[in-house]
């Protein structure tokens, strides 16, 4: 874990909509945000990588 | 006085694993290497790894005394509003209500029949939709799967529409030492958990109330709380994958798998030898795969397994002991994995089953537990166990590599296991959680559900298998019931019932057919994961196994479907053909479709299926559909063993409650645990939490 810091006044807001949206706590908001805009840049695996990985769990082919 | 000498002893065999574990260390043990499953191994310089476990060592043996001390005062205060002193979760994964309450009317679980009469027995609602990985999430958080972001075992990749494990991603070591051919990774592969929120076990320890967590599903990778947690479900083998067997044969020409793999069994003068396959050296170039080779000597009237200086006996029809096996690596590290050998046949051809390579818990190459040294301390305890998420080999059996009798041995086996880490938890709980799941009721269920739905011979050894599970749960109820005291509330819970899985329902083939998915050169069919699909004009596509989702411009990366007015008359128009598709039978098999947004709000909806398929009892999404393939036929038999499913309707499938308090409440569901264990302990309720305290 590594700390970030806020200004008082966005830290303010951040726990105002984490609580309103339903999320467990201000960080938990934050790491959402964050990584939905980090997803978008993100390179997707290949196919035969998703293939390995999934091998073996039962409900699948 | 007991519990609390065995709590004491708890503190002192953490003291002395971690002085064993830095003592054993040694530059080419697999404490140092630590393997990403197919994304490498880490290793860690030796010298600076032994000095530091020294350390580590010392500190804790000097601190010890001050952390009882703290922690006698800090137990104190944390449990002066507490209810109860422990609570007992006892999990069985799939116990259908309907089979549970015949039985109990029969006489043969005496045991719930009693909790029941002197405590509450009653149905559980479960999730929308009613998977494992969903209910036990919600289970442990209070919250709707939109809020904890669990909605199937697979996510997709909204650039690449490739399905991926939701709960958890293991991916590439960042920094990497190129040395000419060698890669050394400096850094650990990241493992990230996709489950959101917090569990109640969290919340209990933030105010000083521990609780063990045993094979919870969903928690992997296991999270830093006060208490201990062995990790479950999502939890990798050594190869990275979700749990793949092997086969050595000498007939290797005669069958190939869809799932697990088939390698030749060669004939040799006293016997037979054979290599087996590990995980990928992404140390060196090319990533060529770690081997170890095996003989099979004959003996008299038996066979005996050669590997690695280890000699054991192989007899037909009966497993072997768990066997380490230590892959070595091109830059010298060991990688070190667990498996049982089954001699399966003997005449005229010889094959062994191997089962998946399970992470060994004495020397984990990714973590299993919290904290990390439990699981080595629970097999230093106990004896070696299963570590893989799903360890009950179902595709061995739905493959004919194994057979019904050697499935149930596997199962009970696991059975065992895990019954041994529960008792060793209720012993050494005085105050606080001691929570377990046993899959056994679920896998035995999807093997043998058959039997449930047929006149079977009197003779069939297998006709009672589903019987006989339940009562060795109940069993196990009647092992745990010495630990329930007038200060314990104990559950037993499941997540979901079972029902026959007849016939199976290709979502996507329906999607096709009817206009709303395209296959490139006008083809029927597709590949595995949507290979030759035409996303410029599909519209609606399926995924995992519960849901299928709209292509959402600005959402998905080739989306041609506009949020809002056009995706709202859309999902209308679907949902009312959708639920007109009849079998040739003139039955209906999708009883409702459900739209998501309508079940639950929260922070991770946009997540979730825009669909959840609520299958009518007899019939599931197909196997193949499931990972996007889009197959001739929309509606197909179910061949395989696996017979017994849940991902129906969840209304046809809720789970039970059992509990020693009185619970008034008309409609409990598994949501409402969480709250619950926090307010017997006097622990408000956070406001997140959707769930009702129940007690």
């Amino acid at each position: 874990m590594t700390n970030i810091k806020l200004k008082k006044d966005l830290l303010s807001k951040v726990k105002k909509v984490a609580a309103a949206g339903g999320y467990s706590s201000p960080e938990e908001f934050i790491e959402h945000v964050l990584e939905r805009e980090i997803a978008k840049l993100e390179d997707a695996q290949s196919d035969e990588e998703i293939a390995r990985k999934l091998k073996g769990l039962g409900y699948i082919d | 006085m007991r519990s609390g000498r065995k709590r004491i002893g708890w503190e002192a065999i953490q003291v002395a694993i971690a002085i064993l574990a830095a003592l054993h260390s040694h530059p080419h043990s697999t404490q140092l290497a630590y393997i990403g499953p197919g994304a490498g191994f880490a290793f860690f310089g030796s010298f600076l790894t032994l000095v530091a476990g020294l350390f580590m060592s010392l500190l804790s043996i000097l601190q010890w005394p001050f952390r009882m001390a703290r922690r006698a005062l800090r137990s104190r205060k944390s449990f002066r509003k507490a209810r109860v002193k422990k609570i007992i979760f006892l999990g069985l994964d799939g116990l259908d209500p309907r089979l549970t309450e015949r039985m109990m009317a029969e006489g043969k679980l005496p045991n719930l029949a009693r909790l029941a009469a002197e405590g509450t027995y009653k149905r559980l609602r479960t999730t929308f939709p009613a998977l494992s990985p969903v209910a036990w999430s919600t289970f442990a958080t209070g919250v709707s799967p939109a809020r904890h972001n669990i909605f199937d075992f697979l996510d997709r990749s909204l650039k690449s529409y490739q399905p991926r494990l939701s709960s958890a991603r293991v991916g590439q070591p960042e920094r990497v030492l190129r040395l000419g051919r060698f890669r050394i990774p400096l850094s650990r592969p990241p493992i990230e958990f996709r489950r959101k929120s917090q569990p109640f076990w969290t919340i209990l320890g933030n105010q000083g109330i521990g609780s063990t967590i045993l094979r919870v599903p969903i928690t992997f990778p296991p999270e830093k709380f006060d208490g201990k947690m062995l990790s479950a479900m999502a939890t990798p083998d050594l190869k990275g994958t979700q749990g793949s067997f092997s086969q050595f044969t000498t007939s290797i020409e005669k069958a190939t798998y869809e799932n697990g793999s088939r390698y030749p069994l060669r004939r040799a003068a006293d016997g037979f030898a054979g290599e087996i396959e590990g995980p990928l050296d992404t140390c060196v170039d090319g990533a060529p795969i770690l081997r170890i080779p095996f003989r099979v000597a004959r003996r008299a009237s038996s066979f005996e397994l050669r590997i690695e200086g280890q000699r054991c006996p192989l007899n037909r029809g009966e497993y072997t002991g768990w066997q380490r096996l230590t892959f070595r690596t091109a830059i010298g590290a060991k990688v070190s994995g667990m498996v049982r050998f089954l001699l399966t046949e003997t005449e005229p051809e010889f094959s062994i089953y191997m089962s998946p390579i399970n992470i060994d818990p004495e020397r984990p190459a990714l973590p299993l537990s919290h904290p990390p040294y439990y699981a080595a301390y629970l097999a230093n305890l106990l004896g070696s166990f299963a570590t893989v998420g799903m360890a009950e080999d179902t595709w061995a059996l739905n493959e004919g590599v194994i057979d019904e009798d050697a499935f149930l041995k596997q199962a009970y086996s696991i059975f065992e296991e895990r019954e041994a880490m529960f008792l060793d938890a209720l012993e050494s709980t005085r105050r606080g959680v001691a929570a377990c799941v046993f899959d056994t009721s679920d896998r035995i269920q999807h093997m043998f559900y058959r039997n449930m739905c047929r006149e079977t011979d009197a003779q069939d050894p297998h006709a009672r298998v589903i019987e006989e599970m339940y009562q060795r749960m109940d069993a196990l109820l009647a092992k745990t019931l010495p630990f329930v005291d007038s200060g314990t509330a104990l559950f037993v819970v499941s997540d979901h019932g079972f029902c026959a899985f007849r016939r199976a329902v290709n979502i996507n083939s329906w999607l096709r057919d009817n206009g709303y998915l395209y296959l490139q050169n006008g083809d029927r069919e597709s590949g595995s994961f949507f290979q030759g699909v035409d996303w410029s004009r599909t519209r609606a596509y399926a995924l995992g196994l519960s849901g299928f989702y709209l292509n959402i411009k600005d959402r998905e990366a080739c989306g041609v479907v506009s949020s809002g007015r056009e995706a709202d008359e859309l999902k209308h128009e679907i949902i009312g053909k959708l639920a007109k598709l009849g079998d040739q039978d003139g039955a209906i098999p999708i009883r409702t479709v459900y739209e998501t947004a309508s079940l639950y709000r929260g922070p991770y909806l946009e997540a979730a299926p825009d669909f959840i398929v609520g299958y009518n009892e007899g019939y599931r999404c197909s196997w193949e559909g499931a990972v996007g393939k889009v197959a001739m036929e929309v509606l197909s038999d179910n061949p395989k063993a696996w017979s017994g499913d849940h991902c129906v309707d969840p209304v046809l499938v809720p789970g039970v409650l059992f509990s020693n308090r009185r619970i008034d409440a008309n409609d409990p569901g598994i949501e409402d645990l969480a709250p619950t264990a926090l307010n017997l302990f006097g622990v408000q309720p956070p406001a997140w939490m959707e769930g009702k305290a129940l007690l």
